[in-house]
């Protein structure tokens, strides 16, 4: 929420179009890969401790406001930024109401972030006004606000930011009240039916806008004509607007100061990419789940300023990517889900300063592996459900750089791993494959600097855990072959840095394990799944006061138990299973 | 105890608190003062005068000082600060940067 209010968000298109469109929040039986980002593309979420820093007394006054919060009528003699703080910690705690917002009339606020805040209506926006000429931003995502709550904003001409992502109760006609905001310079309406061409020819006198989010918004074909104006224009997400095709391209060419375009998962072809040729300015392109062809690249080819680009799922085969040899700025590449092999790979030879390059099921084996030797900077490599093998693992020897390295299901085998273990670099590696033994495992006890570990189907036994004592640095670790018992995991209980655990499907582990792991206390999530756990074992989370989420799946655990457990001694829980 | 390992706090009603020189370090404004190389008179004399802080408050935030250095140094107990105090020691806390 704080990242969609903040004016500084240049990293946040980015930061959504790299992840690869798939919601993975709850992948592989339960595992919690949401509280700590995806495993190849990881985002730095919040799940540092607490640490035992000692409160200052400016948030403990602010505590103690948001616990009496009903006692305050008004906090208007306060200089603006602590009512700010005062106000974004009701909002975290969720202890704002429509009357305690009461108390924050003409306080001069700058900042109102309440997307996805529950029961915010009409009702809420006379106080936001209030703020006037101070207000710079304001989410109400996923709120009831309607037109007439819109129109009561027209006052606050300092706006710089709004954010109505996922309002369905907001018209066409509500979105001429944004006519005279030329001071806005960010626009969200995601999943928005207001977003219809009459709605976007409200936004044509907004000549400073540099962000427009229309995601998901249904009605947007034929009204880019209107934003003709909008010269200033940096960034345009319209991911998922299936209605989007190739005459909208041709309005989309004229913004020519272009950065950012999303244009993912809608309906254009080789002839609406052919538009974009003189978007001189581009440097992230997402066309993801497109149906393209080799024609395409030759438009893309003419991209030269090009960091970022998505042509994930998007059918191409080999054919044509010669075309994009020139694209010497590219520095994320995402090639998954397509039918692509060794004849292409050959033509990213000379991509030098690529990072991150995504072969997610392409038709990759080990000898395609040899044209990556020359990408000395290359951090990021996503080669799961490709046919590479032990022996294409010797090409990546060289790659110093190497941070992340997606291994599974593949064909790699125990006797390929010790090619890895001079990757000093490396800080993940996912080996979720059967044929991954603890000879394979013992093989990696170099890599002290791995710092993410997934071993999920890998056939890790309690005599493999031993080498796990070499990775002191490991935030997040699954290991779910089902061939551990409680003996294994006390190899795993000195790992004291992880944050994620996730020993689902060994059946022979009990409540020890519970007691085993109850040292390692930054725990945000453990998952223990398909075990023999009992009621009684819970007793031992209770040191774990960073968790967020448990979950006990197919135990011999209820969801009573798992709620006396939150509410006596692990407040931060937020999700459990079974519930 | 040395003169020099004590502070002389003054309120805007001429109230002295005398504390402990460390436990005013707790405050990254009275830091500054005191640590700065010959800049401030406060520097010198070890005297600082708050005439927008009252004695109520004053005495609050000296409180907290001390409180703050035995939460760092483990004994982890709850501030108790009164609601009708709380507005004023959040400008206060605000203008010493505690």
């Amino acid at each position: 929420m704080g990242g969609v209010c903040s004016r500084k968000r240049g990293n946040q298109v980015n930061e959504d179009g790299v992840r690869t469109g798939v919601n993975r929040r709850y992948s592989k039986n339960g595992s919690s890969k949401w509280l700590l980002g995806t495993p190849f593309f990881r985002t730095t979420s919040g799940c540092q401790g607490e640490g035992g820093s000692c409160p200052s007394l400016m948030e403990l006054c602010i505590h103690k406001t948001c616990q009496d919060i009903d006692k305050y009528r008004s906090f208007s003699v306060l200089p603006r930024d602590i009512s700010q703080q005062i106000f974004d910690e009701l909002v975290r705690s969720h202890c704002l109401t429509d009357v305690s917002l009461e108390a924050f009339r003409d306080c001069a606020l700058e900042d109102i972030c309440l997307g996805d805040y529950s029961g915010v209506d009409d009702s809420w926006i006379d106080v936001i006004s209030s703020q006037g000429s101070s207000l710079l931003s304001v989410d109400l995502s996923g709120s009831d606000v309607t037109d007439s709550g819109l129109a009561l904003l027209k006052s606050c001409s300092s706006l710089q930011a709004l954010t109505f992502n996922y309002c369905d109760h907001i018209s066409a006609n509500g979105l001429r009240n944004f006519n005279g905001l030329s001071n806005l310079s960010s626009l969200s309406f995601r999943r928005s039916y207001a977003v219809t061409v009459e709605g976007m020819r409200a936004f044509s006198s907004l000549v400073n806008l540099l962000e427009l989010d229309l995601e998901r918004c249904s009605g947007v074909h034929g009204g880019f004509v209107y934003l003709k104006g909008l010269k200033k224009l940096k960034s345009l997400n319209i991911r998922y607007c299936k209605c989007v095709t190739d005459s909208d391209m041709e309005a989309i060419s004229e913004f020519t100061n272009l950065r950012e375009l999303q244009v993912s998962c809608s309906s254009i072809t080789d002839a609406g990419v052919s538009y974009l040729k003189g978007l001189q300015n581009l440097v992230l392109l997402n066309l993801e789940g497109c149906q393209l062809s080799a024609a395409c690249l030759d438009s893309i080819s003419a991209l030269v300023a090009l960091s970022y680009l998505n042509l994930s799922r998007c059918g191409l085969s080999d054919h044509g990517f010669d075309k994009l040899s020139g694209l010497k700025n590219l520095k994320v590449f995402n090639l998954a889900f397509n039918n692509i092999t060794y004849a292409c790979l050959v033509h990213l030879k000379g991509l030098s300063n690529l990072e991150t390059l995504n072969l997610d099921s392409c038709r990759i084996a080990d000898e395609g592996l040899a044209n990556l030797t020359g990408l000395l900077l290359l951090k990021h490599l996503e080669l799961s459900d490709t046919e590479v093998g032990s022996n294409g693992l010797r090409y990546l020897t060289g790659l110093m750089n190497l941070e992340s390295i997606n291994l599974s299901f593949t064909l790699v085998t125990d006797a390929g791993l010790k090619k890895l273990s001079g990757l000093s670099s490396l800080k993940s590696l996912n080996l979720d494959a059967r044929q991954i033994t603890d000879i394979g495992l013992a093989a990696l006890t170099s890599l002290a600097g791995l710092s993410h570990l997934d071993l999920f189907g890998a056939r890790i036994t309690d005599s493999g855990t031993q080498y796990l004592r070499c990775f002191k640095n490991l935030l997040s670790l699954e290991i779910c072959g089902g061939g551990l018992t409680d003996a294994g995991v006390k190899n795993i209980k000195d790992l004291t840095s992880l944050t994620l655990l996730n020993l689902s499907q060994n059946c022979n582990l009990t409540d020890k394990t519970l007691e085993l792991v109850s040292g390692l206390i930054a725990l945000v999530s453990l998952n223990v799944s398909n075990s023999r756990i009992t009621n009684d074992g819970l007793q031992h989370l209770k040191p774990l006061k960073n968790l967020r989420s448990l979950t006990l799946e197919s135990c011999k655990v209820t969801a009573p138990e798992i709620k006396k457990l939150q509410s006596s001694a692990l407040p931060n829980l937020a999700s459990f299973r079974p519930e | 105890m040395e003169k020099e390992e004590t502070v002389k706090l003054i309120s805007s009603d001429g109230f002295e608190f005398i504390i402990d020189r460390k436990a005013a370090m707790v405050s990254q404004f009275l830091r500054n003062m005191l640590t700065s190389p010959g800049g401030f008179a406060e520097t010198e004399n070890g005297i600082v005068r708050f005439p927008e802080i009252s004695t109520t408050i004053l005495e609050k935030i000296c409180q907290y000082f001390y409180w703050s250095r035995q939460y760092a140094s483990g004994k982890e107990t709850e501030f108790h600060i009164e609601p009708e105090l709380t507005l004023e020691l959040m400008m206060a806390a605000n203008y010493l940067h505690t």
